[in-house]
């Protein structure tokens, strides 16, 4: 049929009624006695009970991620196998969620004494649930000329509470071999760079050595699309993340992503063609360099878990929560350019459809919670070390002819190392596909009026390292099983 | 030096393929449209020689750029497939009239035979007299389910059991954005599917699966193809039109944005624990189209329709409130029994009639009104 | 032509719109156009009560700096943007239409903050 009707899937339109904005009473549904002052989806409440409720909320979400063994019973004492890393952007979410943090699980607690964590305790609700608490602030400012650092700004406030260590960095420390080498990564033999130019992405040893931020421009500057840089900032911060809480015995990092940016994000990452990581968007387990398998989950220093404890709690809930507890929001507004990527395109589009279909955003993540990967992973990405599915240009070459010849790979010689076969369908995309208009990109480099030739562009020290691995290991049976191996010896 | 055709090097490119980005020549674009196509059709296995086929065809865009690609790959690649041409008279005047004679022209153009089924004849009722009952606001919920269900039975009378669709790349993103924005895990898992089968009896694929929305106008404009191209003067389906519009961002932002997110919705299914909660398909009790209540929608909307009760096929409510207020009154309209040949395996792929076996209408075209 | 007095508070980020002040107290007539324009009017002018919608149209007109895409959106605020009306959120107090009286407090927060 035609699709001026389109599909005849319409009969669900009725479901999403507009109602008003909240049920019966004004007063508080909770103490039934004060005032409300806050509609949360047509529930009312009072300050009181609305700041309690979000504390409930907050440790709903949290204290089942504690123990290694996800969702044991709730009764039993929390006991993490490492410390805690909360990623802190100044931003609205980890304002609040440093907040919460420090009155639950600190400034209510006396610090934990040494000794065998698995001694049970008499009352361990009095003492803190992990030895050392780190908050990591990544600044971001180097990729975009003329952004002010904020490090200082942050850093005033994560010293305004007691019991937090400050751990800043910079975004460009990705490709700082200074900084691999302070995380515990193998030192990469020679720097590697990859042709973006190229859909295989061919790698070849890389000449010119360049500081991490001139190279953090030209990385950002090849991109092929201005909504590719967003997205790789925040792979980059992400990873940095990770590496730093593996390296400081971190059994867990917490990030502020609220409900309603949880779903902006789910659905941002399905747009950029992330389906297979829905999972690990609401909640994953990272180990360097491998697929994580069930027997990792309880050993120590193993694996990263990413808790986001703040995904039932909405934007609004935040906002007030952080009006009424006089918090300093101080993190930076939307990057430059963001607004135009897929990320931000996405972001007024939710906000906006809340507004008149106010269940939409609690609906996104409770549906994408639902969805399971349709694979067994294959490997993970190389880049961002999320499960991948792997096949990936082989299913782009079925969807779209790029190629007269028959031949699969038109101008690749076999001997060409290429990076395309190690990455997800997302890092892939964010690495080779194009926009329509060409990137007004956020930094000048010395590239030439866009004359497709080859580009080199440097990877960030975590791709180089495993590409030095795998080249020491031989690229025997052309590199099939290196997604599996584990580097972690 | 003047550009020529990323793909054969030797023309002037005329175009900037939307899907890849590359600037190519009129010659290599309808290489590549028809060649993707035909790939989707050979790698999806979608057909077996002799299978007896109807397009969908609407007079819109897509049908007719279908229409036409469908023939040309029959021929091309010998798949020995008997085509017909299906259309559903919603009876929407001053639109459906007007793009059934495109449809018709079609046919003549196609020399293929062509069927034309209409709610009127199947429901008693035509989409300008829904509207009329029930106004503008859930008129899309009749007509979608109305011809899900017309499209099955006209199948059905010219005896075949496959129906290719105009649904193209933009539709499939579009609905895997809208069915998680929505929750519609049952829809989810199989949205993005090339062929479906199991909700309804009849096999139903999505040739253009992959092929985005501006190649199909691209490739009708540069070989001149008929179409009709007005809106639905009854479509204020303002959700899809929100989803549609985010979709159009996205793609602004990133042209492979649409196949990105049809790779997304491939890529995940529903999870176990999600599965249970779905409901069991039913039969129809009135009618033996595939329910999941004891009523199959459009029975339920009918009913509705016909009681004055309109909400009773759109909500859980109304719903409970049609089956409250009574049992259904003897000689109300309803809609004729269906009846899937009994030889046709529910769920194998290879569901083909056997080649010269004739299959007979399996319901009566004459619908039997059995009220007034 | 009587006054009513109330203090309006930005927060957020918000206040980056509104010259970096936070806080502005405000004298405007009890009854305005109904049209919600913020010139002054002839006596035939329609008039309502003065509420929140119209505060919000006064406030872009007269205390705005820039970017009145991130306050504005629909004849109301943009999505996103919580209002309070004496510490008390907006929508139980009719959003828009609330009519502002005497010494009321009104706080605008927005969310440009992101994680």
């Amino acid at each position: 049929m035609s699709t001026n009707c389109g599909n005849p899937i319409t009969e669900t339109d009725a479901m999403m009624p507009r109602r008003c904005k909240f049920d019966r009473s004004k007063m508080c549904i909770k103490c039934k006695e004060n005032r409300g002052n806050i509609v949360v989806r047509h529930a009312v409440y009072c300050k009181v009970c609305f700041v309690l409720m979000l504390n409930q909320k907050f440790k709903r979400s949290l204290e089942p991620t504690i123990n290694p063994v996800p969702d044991g019973p709730r009764k039993k004492s929390l006991s993490p196998l490492g410390n805690l890393v909360i990623a802190f952007s100044g931003g609205l979410g980890s304002t609040v969620l440093l907040d919460l943090v420090h009155r639950g699980y600190i400034s209510s607690r006396k610090p934990r004494q040494d000794g065998d964590i698995s001694t049970s305790r008499k009352d361990p609700k009095n003492e803190m649930v992990w030895k050392e608490v780190r908050v990591c602030y990544v600044e971001v400012c180097g990729a975009f000329p003329g952004m002010r650092d904020r490090t200082d700004d942050v850093r005033r406030v994560v010293e305004s509470y007691d019991g937090f260590e400050f751990v800043p960095m910079r975004v460009e420390d990705a490709f700082d071999e200074r900084w691999w080498e302070s995380v515990g990564g193998r030192p990469v033999e020679g720097q590697l760079g990859v042709d973006v130019m190229n859909e295989d992405l061919i790698l070849s040893p890389s000449s010119n050595p360049t500081s991490p931020l001139s190279t953090l421009h030209i990385y950002l500057s090849s991109l092929p699309a201005p909504t590719a840089i967003p997205s790789t900032l925040q792979t980059l911060t992400r990873l940095l993340l990770l590496h730093t809480s593996r390296s400081t015995n971190s059994s867990h990092l917490v990030l502020g992503t609220c409900l309603t940016s949880l779903s902006i994000s789910l659905i941002s990452l399905v747009a950029q063609g992330g389906g297979f990581n829905i999972k690990e968007e609401v909640q994953e387990e990272w180990c360097l360099g491998k697929v994580v398998v069930k027997e990792d989950k309880g050993k120590e220093g193993r694996t990263v878990r990413i808790v986001r404890p703040l995904k039932d709690i909405g934007m609004k809930e935040c906002e007030m929560y952080a009006w009424w507890s006089d918090l300093e929001v101080v993190g930076q507004e939307t990057w430059p350019g963001a607004p135009q990527g897929i990320g931000g395109i996405t972001k007024d589009f939710i906000i906006g459809l809340e507004k008149d279909y106010p269940s939409t955003v609690s609906t996104i993540a409770r549906t994408c919670g639902k969805l399971a990967p349709k694979d067994v992973p294959a490997g993970i990405c190389i880049l961002c070390n999320r499960p991948s599915q792997g096949q990936v240009k082989a299913w782009k070459d079925r969807i779209s002819i790029r190629s007269l010849s028959s031949s699969p790979l038109p101008s690749t010689s076999p001997a060409q190392p290429s990076l395309a076969p190690y990455l997800c369908y997302m890092c892939h995309t964010t690495l080779t596909s194009k926009s329509s208009k060409k990137p007004n990109s956020a930094v000048s480099t010395e590239k030439g009026d866009g004359v497709e030739s080859k580009v080199e562009v440097p990877v960030p020290q975590w791709v180089g390292a495993r590409i030095t691995a795998m080249g020491r290991e031989v690229m025997k049976d052309e590199l099939k099983e290196f997604l599996l191996v584990d580097e972690d010896d | 030096m003047p550009r020529l055709c990323a793909l054969c090097s030797a023309q002037r490119p005329i175009l900037k393929r939307p899907k890849t980005g590359q600037q190519i020549c009129k010659t290599c674009f309808f290489h590549v449209f028809e060649t993707e196509v035909h790939n989707t059709i050979t790698e999806a296995k979608l057909f077996q020689p002799g299978d007896r086929v109807a397009i969908g065809a609407s007079g819109g865009k897509d049908s007719t750029v279908l229409a036409h690609v469908m023939k040309m790959l029959n021929d091309r690649y010998n798949y020995g497939l008997e085509l017909f041409l299906l259309s559903i008279d919603e009876g929407i005047t001053g639109y459906r009239d007007d793009s059934l004679e495109t449809v018709k022209q079609n046919q003549k153009e196609y020399d293929l035979p062509l069927k034309i089924l209409s709610y009127n004849e199947l429901y008693g009722w035509t989409m300008d007299s829904i509207v009329e009952a029930v106004g503008r606001k859930n008129n899309c919920t009749f007509c979608g389910v109305f011809r899900r269900q017309a499209l099955d039975r006209g199948a059905a009378m010219l005896g075949v059991d496959h129906i290719v669709t105009g649904h193209n790349a933009d539709d499939v993103a579009e609905t895997v954005l809208m069915n998680i924005m929505r929750g519609d895990i049952a829809r989810l898992g199989r949205c993005t599917a090339i062929c479906t089968q199991g909700e309804d009896t009849i096999k139903r694929s999505k040739p253009f699966k992959y092929t985005y929305e501006k190649e199909i106008v691209m490739y009708a404009y540069f070989k001149r193809l008929t179409y009709f191209s007005t809106e639905c003067i009854y479509s204020p389906d303002a959700y899809r039109g929100h989803a549609r519009s985010f979709l159009k961002l996205l793609e602004a932002a990133r042209p492979s944005a649409i196949i990105d997110i049809i790779h997304s919705g491939e890529a995940c299914e529903v999870g176990e624990e999600a599965t249970k909660e779905l409901k069991e398909r039913k039969i129809c009790k009135r009618c033996g189209y595939i329910a999941s209540n004891d009523l199959c929608k459009a029975c339920t909307l009918l009913e509705g329709l016909e009681r004055g009760m309109a909400n009773a096929g759109i909500t859980d409510r109304g719903r409970k409130q049609l089956e409250a207020s009574g049992p259904t009154p003897d000689g109300l309209r309803t809609i004729p029994f269906f009846q899937m040949n009994t030889d046709t395996p529910l769920d194998s792929a290879s569901s083909t009639p056997i080649p010269g076996q004739t299959v007979d209408a399996r319901i009566p075209a004459v619908v039997h009104v059995t009220a007034g | 032509m009587s006054e009513i007095s109330l203090k309006v508070e930005f927060g957020g980020g918000l206040e980056l719109l509104f010259s970096n002040q936070k806080s502005h107290q405000l004298s405007l007539p009890t009854r305005v156009a109904s049209d919600d324009s913020t010139s002054p009017f002839g006596k035939e002018q329609e008039t309502k009560a003065l509420d929140i919608t119209y505060l919000i149209h006064w406030l872009r007109d007269h205390r705005l700096k820039e970017r009145v895409e991130l306050f504005m959106e629909n004849d109301t605020v943009r999505p996103g943007i919580l209002v309070l009306v004496n510490d008390t959120d907006w929508e139980l107090e009719g959003e828009g239409q609330y009519e502002i009286k005497d010494g009321d407090e009104i706080v605008f927060i927005s969310t440009l903050h992101g994680g």
